[in-house]
């Protein structure tokens, strides 16, 4: 899990006192995640005497997140470090698209399509992508899963589309 | 002792079940057919077939294979599980071997020798020095596991809430403290992963908690959905950022010669004694495990041989001591797991994860009550071994040719591979989403330089510390004392404390990233 930063002279949005804007902004970042805990978690019960309540181990977490998150944030103020790693949206964005094309058709259209669906979505966040080769490993998966979880390990999924079942 | 070699005996007895196959086709004619052996041997395939794809790491193996093993029943699931993460860590070894990938954090020392090696021609004694010092590491650890295991579950039968606690913070302290990387920011994800643990229903009151009314929720955040978002999506997205295509030169020279010659295997001998040694103490302790032993390992071979020099240009030595010591931990750091109920490592934590979802809840009392189980597991392990060696070396031709498996098919396939999956656990599409969205968190903590590992292990280690917690203050009426004040519970946060302490002191801070630099260069 060796991330590499990115060491090209961006130009950095980030004020000059930051030496180190992975560490600010990522101890940041943790300190919103407490906060929205904390937030979330403030209509559960505390401390009832001596026992807890259903909010104060949530609660306590989210102080303590909170707390690291401000010492990150300080460390990132006051250490050298390397800038804000670039970011890829290609990637990301039709890896996310297949994702939630597979989530939202799964329950209609059945495994072959979402499965094609989302291969092939997915297929398009690398420029690398060749459309011929793609295609034939897209049918091949999807046979081999359509073979695999239904049959060999008896997975109740559907294969195929609702209408055409009925 | 009798003990040992009758639970031994049970385990075997387990293993090699032979369960009455009678299909209709043979007209009644039943053929037996050793169902446990079967899953481990399978298991080991697959768990290897998936740990050589370049860019995939132990972890991500074992988190997108999980979904396979739920229709299993508990025991042969748990078996192939193991079968799963020694293949992996096997592949992992082999394309750190033959194309200077490490697939996981630990086999990158392997990666050192192992490819100069290759690069020489003798990448098949390099493989085959590696399955035989894991195979040795593996007899000695099952061995171990055996001796330890009894005695152990009485000491954490004698366990309270507050021991429980105590050592839950220890155990968490050692995974920061002999992991890589900063201290702080791997804490931070641990609390990050406690916090994520508390979505759904208390365990006591049944108040919905930070569930939005959003029905998926209300159960808690599912254990393999967040895994598989964390580790298989998010490293996908990564490696597409990397491009998937560079750096992948691999050793064009033919791997012949498999056979490693009687000097190889007279010189690394010590070496993988001592790796072996070296990787079961470390692999009981929780954190690291099999990453630190494999550094660990080499360092010391280094140190310990005549001619240091050597190390770094094919040496068969640096090949085997962090190989055997991988294994070794890999192994020994069940034991944790079997005897106290607590994952040592984010590996053992889906092993958590798989437990839980077959309804056994781990710990010392699944010991007692599951001795099949358990037992059958720890004699699994060494046939699983048995099985690396003998499938491992025939099959390397075939893995060889995975690895030129170019990424741009093989990523789509394991984004499908992977909903499909996430959505057969529990037939839920927002599974599929929440995984989505994990990827991208898992995605950003990469990009930031924070480990996702410790946060899985938060996320399994948050509701048993919050209920032992609980139950400690509440035998305590409410003083927070009880921590310091029972004698074994002191005893164990002494050594959190002092370890953090130490952790953070900037002389052994220096020492520790040593261990992983020095190797590194």
């Amino acid at each position: 899990m060796n991330a590499t930063p990115g060491h090209a002279p961006v130009k950095s949005i980030m004020p000059k006192w930051v030496r180190n804007p992975q560490e600010f902004v990522g101890g940041i970042a943790l300190m919103a995640i407490a906060v929205f805990a904390l937030w979330a978690s403030s209509d559960l019960q505390g401390m009832r005497g001596f026992s807890f309540g259903a909010g104060t181990a949530p609660r306590m977490f989210g102080f303590l997140l909170l707390g690291l998150g401000a010492l990150i944030t300080v460390v990132g103020i006051f250490t050298e470090g390397p800038h804000l790693a670039k970011y890829h949206w290609r990637g990301p964005f039709f890896v996310t698209v297949a994702i939630l094309t597979f989530a939202f058709t799964i329950r209609t259209m059945g495994m072959i399509f979402a499965a094609m669906a989302a291969f092939l979505i997915a297929a398009c966040g690398s420029p690398e992508t060749r459309w011929t080769e793609t295609l034939i490993v897209a049918v091949c998966l999807t046979a081999f899963c359509a073979l695999l979880f239904p049959y060999a390990l008896g997975l109740p999924l559907q294969l195929l589309p609702t209408f055409m079942i009925r | 002792m009798g003990d040992i070699f009758s639970n031994l005996g049970l385990g075997f007895s387990v293993v090699f079940q032979f369960v009455q196959w009678t299909p209709a086709f043979l007209g009644g004619v039943s053929i037996p057919i050793p169902v446990n052996i079967l899953l481990c041997l399978i298991g080991a395939l697959v768990g290897t077939l998936v740990g050589v794809l370049p860019g995939i790491g132990t972890i991500a193996t074992v988190a997108m294979l999980l979904p396979i093993t739920f229709g299993l029943p508990p025991v042969g699931a748990l078996i192939m599980l193991a079968g799963i993460y020694y293949g992996a860590q096997y592949g992992g070894s082999t394309t750190s071997i033959l194309v200077n990938i490490p697939g996981e954090a630990g086999s990158v020392v392997t990666a050192l020798d192992g490819f100069q090696m290759a690069k020489k021609g003798r990448a098949g004694p390099a493989l085959a020095i590696a399955a035989i010092g894991s195979f040795f590491a593996g007899c000695v650890a099952t061995v171990l596991i055996a001796l330890l295991g009894a005695p152990l579950t009485r000491v954490a039968l004698a366990f309270g809430p507050a021991e429980y606690f105590s050592l839950m913070v220890l155990g968490l302290i050692f995974a920061v403290v002999l992991a890589k990387g900063s201290v702080l920011k791997a804490i931070a994800m641990i609390v990050l992963g406690l916090l994520l643990s508390m979505v759904g229903s208390d365990i006591e009151t049944g108040a919905s908690r930070m569930a939005f009314n959003i029905p998926e929720l209300a159960d808690g955040l599912g254990f393999a959905t967040l895994a598989m978002g964390l580790f298989g999506f998010a490293e996908i997205i990564r490696n597409l950022d990397a491009g998937g295509e560079t750096d992948r030169k691999l050793v064009q020279e033919k791997v012949s010669g498999l056979m490693p010659t009687r000097r190889d295997l007279k010189e690394t001998a010590p070496a993988i004694l001592r790796g072996t040694v070296l990787g079961s103490i470390l692999g009981i302790l929780p954190g690291g495990g099999a990453v630190i032993a494999s550094f660990a390992a080499y360092t010391l071979e280094k140190k310990v041989a005549k001619d240091p020099s050597k190390f770094g240009h094919g040496e068969i030595r640096g090949v085997a001591a962090p190989e055997s010591a991988n294994n070794a931990a890999a192994q020994t750091s069940f034991i944790p797991l079997l005897t106290l109920g607590i994952p040592p490592n984010a590996v053992m934590a889906l092993m958590v994860g798989a437990m839980t979802i077959h309804g056994i809840v781990p710990g010392p009392q699944v010991m007692q009550k599951q001795p099949d189980l358990v037992w059958g597991m720890i004699a699994s392990m060494w046939v699983g071994n048995l099985m690396l060696l003998i499938i491992n070396l025939p099959l390397v031709g075939i893995w060889v040719r995975l690895l030129r498996v170019p990424y741009r098919l093989m990523f789509p396939s394991i984004v499908v591979f992977c909903c499909i999956g996430i959505y057969s656990v529990n037939n839920a599409p927002t599974d599929v989403m929440i995984a989505g969205a994990f990827g991208l968190v898992g995605y950003w903590l990469i990009k930031h330089d924070f480990e996702p590992a410790p946060l899985l292990l938060g996320m399994v280690l948050g509701p048993l510390m919050e209920e032992n917690l609980r139950r400690a203050l509440l035998i305590s009426r409410g003083d927070w004392s009880v921590f310091v004040t029972r004698p074994l519970s002191a005893v164990l946060m002494a050594i959190a404390a002092t370890l953090l302490i130490l952790a953070v002191l900037p002389s052994l801070r220096k020492k520790r990233d040593e261990v992983f630099v020095e190797s590194e260069n």
